[in-house]
């Protein structure tokens, strides 16, 4: 299916505030995230471009160490000291909500009204994030309570919760340092539901998990979906994004380098590294993309896929702009279905 | 790809210097004058032990004697040098002497378990609930006061902290897989514990073992101070307190302390140094055993 | 040699850890040449039964047996030169690499267990390393600078440097993207057809199972399933 492709969509439509589309809950505009190592500056997220609405789920995909774990954490604000960040991150949960910029509404708004009430993370290592002298069940129960639960209440819906996400109700009587790590994945995951934020980012949600519960998890974010919430689901895998998203954003050397919706990018992906990530799955051909993802300490001045493309010419020496394919937008010179 | 783990940040400031850096810069000082003085004093300022000037008994402090004199007409200030000297050489090697012990019996109780780490542990327990002190002095009674006497029982009174760290790494770094990796690779058990055992264990034990300086000095201190030490006519921070009592009622306070403060701020020296070492390890082992 | 002792033989394991049965009976082989796979949920065993099978833990009961020879103990009670047959890939680079090394003596690792000097080791390794997919400047660092693909890599290069002739994958693409997967997938079969090793492939990806392997056998609760030909 050959797209239409339109030449760059403006800046000035991207200015229009959230409220313009009710439905919108997040909108990522310009967010440039860049970490000061001794030697080093490390390009992390480099204008990131991105909206979510309600309902919806976003799979936001791409390599290990391509910035997209950062994209979380900036998002939350939990970045370390030596973090740069630039550019707006808007979250409105409600079309009456105020919206809030993420990136420079500060910590104290953020600590009190934005995490775990408007805004969830299920974090990529639980082990770290698991308070190690609290039971499983303590940790639900306390959650519940701060989110107004009364006891009973919290009781009941801790061990809901549980069975929710696959955990033996019995299995919350542990200490974190006790579970195993898929058990301590799903324990950090009912966590993150307690508190039943309106916007969810699951980062690499399924890992050490076995193939029925990756199913069962994503199925669980998948309705969160249904119900009226929007989730951002980082992940490598590509079967993942497959069974739930709604929309698929592609990451590249700290930049979001196509965005379609879910059936769109997996039947006639539009940009090269695209295609060539879903060559490579067992299913297809199964083959390596050749070359090796720059250093985010050395990104080049035009596209960063350029050397490893297929397709490259010479005005691929120069960073390409956003165009429109479809439903969808890709950051490439030579997408598919358009001329050369 | 270069790595993003996040917990490894260096924080900018305004200022030219990061915040303790200024006390760790003092530290440094403090240390490299002690030992300077130490190995420099034999050479360039000679004392002679047995030595006593009855005729400036309990001077105050002057250009001549910038610490004054004692109740034998000693310097003091030449003394403390001399006693520090000795205090750290005691120190640094009734030190040694705990971590080797240490660690000869974490590595027995972490590498072969079962009912000999058990057993070695619970040793470890029982000695541990025995004031060490009391301990030590009980260890220099039972031989006669002598130097080997004191480094012994500072020995074997400190070498339980580093036993049970040993014991620790060892049990948590050979269930890791990379452990089964090198066994897989066809790694002897000597090699398995030469080459990926140890190598973890090391730092932390030299670490305890720098931390474990200022309290053997103390130790050294307190049994010279109760006359158990070294024989009282050498110069030790501890004899030099000991001595020094007998003119402090008599008014000549700078007898007890100089050779109190030097022995306060090199062990303090010390102890900032060991301590900013260790924060330095600290998150370097964190990232390095990120799992 | 008949075909029947040309493989890596599990016979009868069982396993327990204080008490709890986490292996009964188990019985699996592994033919030279072939790629078996192994399906089953966490808790299953099948990590236990690698391990087993690695010859790094011995079982309560039952033997393993390679190329016909029964091996009696495990881990350090077995000569090197036998334990080296059989290569573990683990699911998690990070934990399997020691990270006080460089990334080319992680590499280089098993031929200096063997006696290798160092200089004849180290080219060895970059060339494993070349293999692999890994660019020679990667190799001076230390694990924690590079990524989970890059590690997994290097790893996979320590256990080619081995020269197993069975080599036990425990879900070691499973934290890989996709195209790191097929790079270590590919690498592993040029492997397997140059040296005729047979691979046993822990996995719950079924896309990989269909496209890899040649027959699965599932797993569940220490025992194992009536095995599923393709």
């Amino acid at each position: 299916m050959t797209g239409t492709v339109t030449e760059a969509t403006s800046p000035a439509a991207a200015t229009a505030t959230v409220s313009d589309d009710r439905h919108r809950v997040l909108r990522v505009d310009g967010l440039t995230v860049r970490f000061r190592l001794r030697d080093a500056l490390v390009h992390a997220v480099t204008d990131l471009r991105l909206t979510l609405r309600r309902g919806e789920l976003l799979a936001v995909v791409g390599e290990s160490g391509c910035g997209k774990s950062v994209l979380a954490h900036t998002l939350l604000g939990l970045l370390p000291r030596n973090a740069t960040v630039s550019g707006h991150a808007y979250l409105q949960v409600s079309p009456d909500a105020d919206p809030v910029d993420l990136i420079h509404c500060g910590e104290r708004r953020l600590a009190r009204e934005v995490r775990g009430r408007q805004l969830g993370l299920i974090p990529q290592s639980p082990a770290t994030a698991l308070t190690p002298v609290r039971t499983g069940r303590r940790l639900l129960e306390e959650t519940l309570r701060a989110h107004g639960h009364s006891r009973e209440q919290a009781a009941a819906q801790a061990e809901q919760l549980a069975v929710d996400v696959g955990l033996n109700p019995h299995d919350l009587d542990r200490y974190p340092f006790e579970l195993s790590g898929g058990m301590a994945q799903r324990l950090a995951t009912a966590l993150a539901l307690a508190s039943d934020p309106a916007v969810l980012i699951a980062d690499e949600p399924t890992t050490g998990l076995d193939r029925s519960l990756v199913d069962h998890t994503l199925d669980l974010l998948r309705r969160r979906c249904d119900a009226g919430h929007a989730v951002l689901l980082i992940t490598h895998d590509l079967s993942a994004a497959r069974r739930v998203a709604d929309t698929v954003a592609v990451m590249y050397a700290s930049r979001i380098v196509e965005r379609q919706p879910a059936d769109q990018f997996f039947s006639a992906p539009a940009h090269p590294y695209s295609a060539a990530l879903l060559d490579a799955l067992p299913d297809r051909k199964f083959q390596p993309i050749p070359g090796h993802p720059p250093m985010l300490t050395a990104l080049p001045a035009g596209c960063a896929y350029a050397p490893r493309c297929p397709l490259a010419i010479d005005r691929c020496g120069a960073l390409p702009a956003d165009r429109i394919v479809d439903a969808g937008t890709v950051a490439c010179h030579r997408p598919r279905g358009a001329s050369a | 790809m270069t790595d993003l783990t996040l917990p490894r940040a260096l924080s900018r400031r305004r200022l030219p210097w990061r915040p303790g850096q200024l006390g760790f810069a003092v530290a440094v000082a403090i240390l490299v004058t002690a030992v300077a003085a130490c190995l420099l004093a034999p050479v360039l300022w000679p004392l002679d032990q047995t030595a006593v000037h009855l005729d400036r008994t309990r001077l105050a402090p002057s250009w001549a004697h910038p610490a004054g004199t004692d109740d034998l007409g000693r310097d003091v200030l030449h003394r403390s040098v001399y006693g520090l000297r000795v205090s750290l050489l005691v120190g640094a090697i009734a030190a040694l002497v705990a971590t080797v012990i240490g660690g000869v019996v974490g590595t027995i109780a972490g590498t072969l378990g079962g009912v000999i780490d058990r057993i070695l542990m619970r040793a470890v327990d029982t000695i541990a609930a025995l004031p060490h002190l009391l301990l030590g002095i009980f260890i220099v009674a039972m031989l006669r006061p002598s130097l080997s006497a004191v480094i012994l029982s500072i020995g074997l009174t400190h070498w339980l902290t580093t036993a049970r760290i040993v014991r620790s790494e060892l049990l948590s770094l050979r269930t890791r897989p990379f452990i089964d990796a090198a066994i897989n690779g066809g790694a002897s058990r000597w090699r398995v514990m030469t080459r990926h055992l140890l190598p973890h264990v090391l730092p932390r034990m030299a670490l305890a073992t720098t931390l474990m300086v200022p309290h053997a000095v103390w130790h050294e201190t307190a049994l010279s101070f109760l006359g158990l030490g070294l024989p009282p006519h050498l110069a030790s921070l501890g004899n030099m307190m000991n001595d020094g009592q007998r003119s402090l009622l008599a008014g000549a306070w700078w007898a007890s302390l100089v050779p109190g403060a030097v022995m306060i701020v090199v062990t303090l020296a010390l102890a900032a140094v060991a301590a900013r070492w260790r924060e330095h390890l600290n998150p370097r082992l964190r990232s390095e055993l990120e799992l | 040699m008949t075909t029947h002792s040309r493989r890596l033989a599990a016979h009868e394991i069982t396993v327990s850890f204080d008490g709890t049965p986490v292996l009964t009976d188990v019985s699996l082989h592994i033919a030279r040449g072939e790629t078996v796979g192994l399906r089953g949920a966490s808790g299953s065993g099948k990590s236990t039964l690698a391990r087993v099978l690695a010859l790094l833990h011995r079982p309560d009961r039952g033997h393993v047996s390679l190329d016909g020879q029964p091996i009696a103990g495990a881990r350090h009670q077995v000569a090197p030169r036998i334990r080296t047959r059989v290569a573990l890939l683990f699911q998690s680079p990070r934990a399997a690499a020691d990270p006080r090394f460089r990334l080319i003596d992680v590499i280089a690792e098993p031929l200096r267990a063997l006696g290798t000097d160092r200089d004849e080791a180290r080219r060895r390794a970059r060339e494993l390393a070349d293999l692999v997919g890994l660019t020679a400047d990667l190799l001076d660092r230390r694990p924690h600078a590079v990524s989970d693909g890059q590690l997994q890599r290097a790893c996979l290069a320590r256990a080619l440097a081995q020269q197993p002739d069975y080599l036990l994958c425990d879900e070691a693409t499973a934290m890989l993207d996709a195209s790191t997967q097929a790079q270590v997938a590919a690498v592993i079969m040029s492997y397997q057809r140059e040296r005729d090793a047979g691979v046993l492939l822990i996995s719950h990806d079924q896309a990989l199972l269909d496209r890899w392997a040649d027959r699965v056998v599932d797993i569940a609760a220490g025992r194992i399933m009536a095995p599923a030909e393709r």
